[in-house]
């Protein structure tokens, strides 16, 4: 109750209806009867809610959302618009000084301690919050390895003494942001690019896709064609990362057809791109950087084809909804002209000869979420995490009890072994 | 204080596994014990600004969102910027206004912000000068705000219908982690929920419009193809995530930023929840409230000399060894495989009982046993990686350190205390310190130029007189407490 006071005191004198709402109603949220009884009132009082943003406090701690990307970790508070911060995933180890990406871990124990370096850091230099006793929500991708997984939490309980964890899952908690319950949420990060179903309210899991296209592949791209131009230069990934985003885009359907013919468009102008030795980046390398996630591999898949097979693998009932209903999120999604060179391979996709007999589809629409893509998936976990759900939540007593993350946070592994086993 | 920057010749091994300099570690008072920064556990104490060191209560730094309200950070080159003070242009009046001649105008002073590292100003990103020197600067709202606090309400509205429904039914779900029984709430229920069963077409305001999604996305600018780029005029990923919400691209629509709050640090003993180590309030003040740096309380071990290191040869080692407390202490040298186990010594007023305390080494320490408190977690020990690959051979004698004596310092008269030391053993001494002289062997299978430099380890045993039970109308106890060393003494030079 140490905030209400506060309240209190920094509205002295001058008591407003508005304030007193405030103070004589939210207790802390060790009473979450009282809160569902207040929401069960009138109108009115839902819009007040709604007015004061920036006091919606429920509890002493706020409720802690992470999202630990293979690039960037995106961290912030329950019920704020936007995230406090969006960090590189990666830390300096304290004996060899090295900066070392968390998700290139050697081992579990290698983890463990790269794990509890990053989130020190996380936690005292920019969420900046107390650990111990801390309520928080973790997003995590449907790959997540279990390993991962259990180390994540181990490192939150048993070393930073964490209150409460609730995982909740990246493409799940993403249509939090839309108020819709169905759509067809892909995720194009760093790593790799991963897409689930849901329809109305569930994930269609035996339909899930996921593919190694991402900023990774693309930075691989660069670093190889700039190292051929210019042996010299030290091509770093840091680099090339800043060159994709300020110079180069995804190119059109139409265009990307003709690069390697004989009638190739005229490229797009060079960019000079100052350093300590100034190069100069090609306008065919601006135009190509991104070409890898729409080239077919060996299987015969890309980007586009993961939301049409995906959409195959649904109940015919719901797949008009899906193709209508798609939301790109992660921050490979946010390069100019990827959303419409998406929209152009698919409408030429479903007109091949291998899908028009499977699928009836002709139209697809995609949704904007109230958010940058690259923070999308933050922004559902910080909208979910501002209702309370002690159901989902593992909480320190339950995790000391049985040393594990229970089975039920598991049940994708499972699913997921089933649904190969069907595609076989 | 110069080795403190050095690389860590002397190691300390803490309870939890970790091997850290002396400088580094804890050491608990009331558990008796070395802790340090990562067994201890840490919570942030206080907030600060570091650009104008204001100091804010933890109820503000949530409202304020953890920034300073006073200090920005340059958008550009995330450097603090400085308010600097300009005067308005005089406006030239038009030549055929003739009442304007006699108008007279003072200057007004006006402000706008400026870096002054990469020389960005508040007037080139065209945010308009402010006549106040303390601000009053525009702030960016995510414009995004009222959309996702509706979406926040409603889902505090189906989080609770969910709730009524698993109540009623007495309904679990079978998997709560993938099935979100709330989103397949219907509007009517909704409806129903808030107060409107009888008006289904009225549309409620409660009930956020769902989005729309639509066959247009945004094309790619087909300019692109042609104009030409001038990268220093394109933000950088690093520029943009500073402002999540806007992520610009054009530097020109970087907007300065509020400098975020630092945190001060204190550290408490996991096992006994006590305060190891808290700041002052006062963020310009490098005091601290309480400080239990090991630093005060165990005895600190130097490097002096080595000879030169071969292997499977003998060599002499110099090691200097001080006492900081307030009381005399002895110093036994053990070898690494000694249980660790720490012998109490109760002090009677009449006899001294010695004891073997079992307990102690199950981190339960029942010295203090009116306090009570919530079992702790336990992080399970890290396995020590230096391994010792030299012999030591250990000297059978006992080293006393006298008290630390601050007045013997500047005491040029010499030692008035009159120990019986061997001089084979110790060969110099004088007020708190001594130096002692050890005999150290490489083992033979260290070759010269493999870079492994010649580790040794042993455990110190040194009494310590504990003063916390005196605030427990007890008697002070004395312990002879167990520490294990590692001590990197050089490299190998010619071969044996
Ligand atoms: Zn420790
Ligand atoms: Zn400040
Ligand atoms: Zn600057
Ligand atoms: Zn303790």
């Amino acid at each position: 109750m140490i905030h209400m006071s506060c309240l209190r005191s920094k509205c002295k004198g001058k008591f407003t209806i508005a304030c007193n709402f405030y103070v004589l109603c939210f207790p802390p949220a060790s009473s979450p009867g009282y809160i569902a009884a207040r929401l069960r009132g009138t109108t009115r009082s839902v819009k007040m809610l709604r007015t004061y943003e920036g006091i919606r406090f429920f509890s002493d701690k706020q409720m802690v959302i992470l999202d630990i990307g293979s690039a960037y970790t995106k961290f912030g508070y329950a019920g704020e618009p936007t995230p406090r911060g969006i960090i590189r995933t990666e830390i300096k180890c304290p004996d060899s000084k090295e900066l070392r990406k968390i998700y290139n871990y050697k081992d579990t124990e290698d983890l463990y301690q790269l794990l509890i370096e990053f989130l020190h850091a996380l936690f005292f230099k920019h969420v900046v919050i107390s650990p111990k006793d801390a309520r928080i929500v973790i997003l995590e991708s449907l790959l997540v390895p279990t390993q991962f997984r259990d180390t994540l939490a181990k490192v939150l309980f048993r070393h930073f003494e964490i209150g409460s964890l609730m995982l909740l899952s990246t493409h799940l908690a993403t249509i939090s942001t839309l108020g819709v319950n169905s759509a067809l949420v892909l995720d194009v990060g760093y790593k790799e690019a991963t897409l689930i179903p849901i329809y109305e309210g569930e994930p269609i899991l035996k339909a899930w896709q996921a593919l190694p296209l991402g900023g990774q592949i693309v930075h691989e791209y660069l670093m190889k064609s700039l190292r051929e131009i210019y042996p010299n230069v030290n091509i770093t990934e840091k680099l090339v990362e800043d060159i994709k985003v300020r110079t180069c885009f995804v190119t059109t359907l139409e265009r990307s057809a003709k690069l390697e013919t004989a009638d190739a468009p005229k490229p797009p102008p060079a960019v000079k791109y100052p350093g300590v030795k100034s190069i100069n980046i090609p306008g065919e390398i601006r135009e190509k950087a991104f070409e890898v996630l729409w080239e077919r591999d060996n299987d015969n898949l890309s980007i586009p084809t993961m939301i049409l097979n995906a959409i195959i693998q649904c109940p015919i009932d719901t797949r008009r909804t899906l193709a209508e209903n798609i939301l790109l999120i992660g921050g490979t999604a946010m390069t100019k002209g990827f959303a419409s060179r998406l929209k152009s391979e698919l409408l030429t996709l479903v007109k091949s000869s291998h899908y028009s007999e499977k699928l009836k589809i002709q139209t697809f629409m995609f949704h904007t979420a109230p958010s940058k893509p690259n923070y999308t998936a933050w922004l559902g976990g910080a909208i979910f995490g501002s209702v309370d759900l002690p159901l989902r939540c593992l909480t320190k007593e339950n995790y000391l009890k049985s040393d594990r993350v229970p089975d039920w946070v598991s049940l994708i592994d499972n699913q997921r072994d089933e649904s190969t086993v069907c595609e076989t | 204080m110069s080795y403190l920057n050095q690389p860590d010749y002397v190691c300390y091994v803490c309870n939890c596994g970790s091997l850290k300099p002396i400088s580094k570690i804890y050491f608990c008072r009331h558990c008796s014990k070395i802790r340090c920064g990562y067994c201890v556990c840490q919570e942030v104490d206080s907030h600060y600004c570091p650009n104008c060191m204001e100091n804010l209560p933890s109820s503000e730094v949530r409202l304020k969102k953890n920034k300073c309200s006073n200090c920005f950070k340059c958008p550009c080159c995330f450097q603090t910027l400085s308010t600097r003070a300009g005067h308005v242009p005089l406006r030239v009046a038009p030549a055929d206004a003739e009442d304007s001649k006699d108008v007279k105008t003072t200057p007004k002073k006006v402000y706008y912000l400026s870096c002054s590292l990469c020389r960005w100003t508040s007037r080139d990103a065209g945010i308009p000068d402010q006549s106040m020197a303390t601000g009053g600067w525009p702030e960016q709202e995510n414009p995004h705000t009222y959309r996702i606090n509706t979406l926040i309400d409603y889902h505090k509205i189906l989080a609770s219908i969910e709730k009524q429904q698993s109540e009623k039914k007495k309904f679990r779900p079978k998997h709560p982690y993938m099935q979100i029984a709330m989103f397949r709430i219907t509007s009517a229920m909704v409806r129903k929920h808030i107060g409107h069963p009888t008006k289904p077409t009225t549309e409620s305001t409660d009930q956020p419009s769902p989005a729309v999604a639509s066959t247009e996305v945004e094309e790619l600018p087909t300019d692109i193809f042609t104009e030409p780029v001038e990268v220093t005029k394109i933000t950088t990923l690093e520029q943009r995530l500073q402002q999540p919400d806007i992520q610009t691209e054009n530097v020109n629509e970087l907007r300065p930023q509020h400098r975020q709050l630092l945190v001060r640090r204190s550290q408490r003993c996991r096992v006994c929840e006590h305060n190891l180590c808290k700041p002052d309030f006062c963020s310009q003040s490098a005091k601290f409230k309480i400080q239990l740096a090991a630093f005060y309380h165990v005895p600190e071990v130097r490097i002096v000399t080595c000879e030169p290191l071969r292997p499977g040869k003998s060599s002499e080692l110099l090691l200097k060894f001080c006492n900081p407390t307030q009381h005399q202490t002895q110093v036994v040298l053990l070898p690494l495989d000694t249980p660790m186990t720490p012998i109490l010594t109760i002090v009677d007023e009449k006899e001294e009982v010695k004891q073997d305390n079992a307990q102690q080494e199950s981190e339960s320490p029942n010295l203090l046993p009116s306090i009570v408190r919530q079992v702790p977690v336990v992080e399970e020990t890290k396995p020590i990686r230096i391994i010792a690959n030299a012999d030591v051979v250990f000297p059978q004698n006992c080293l006393i350190l006298p008290r630390r004596d601050d007045a013997a310092e500047y005491d040029d008269t010499g030692d008035t205390h009159n120990f019986q030391d061997d001089p084979k053993f110790v060969i110099w001494r004088k007020g708190n310190k001594a130096v002692i002289k050890l005999h150290v062997t490489p083992h033979e299978n260290i070759e010269e130029n493999n870079n492994r430099p010649v580790v040794i380890g042993f455990v110190m045993q040194y009494r310590y007189v504990n003063t916390i039970t005196t605030l427990e109308h007890k008697a002070p106890q004395k312990l002879d407490l167990k520490v294990k060393l590692y001590l990197t003494i050089g490299n190998i030079v010619g071969s044996a």
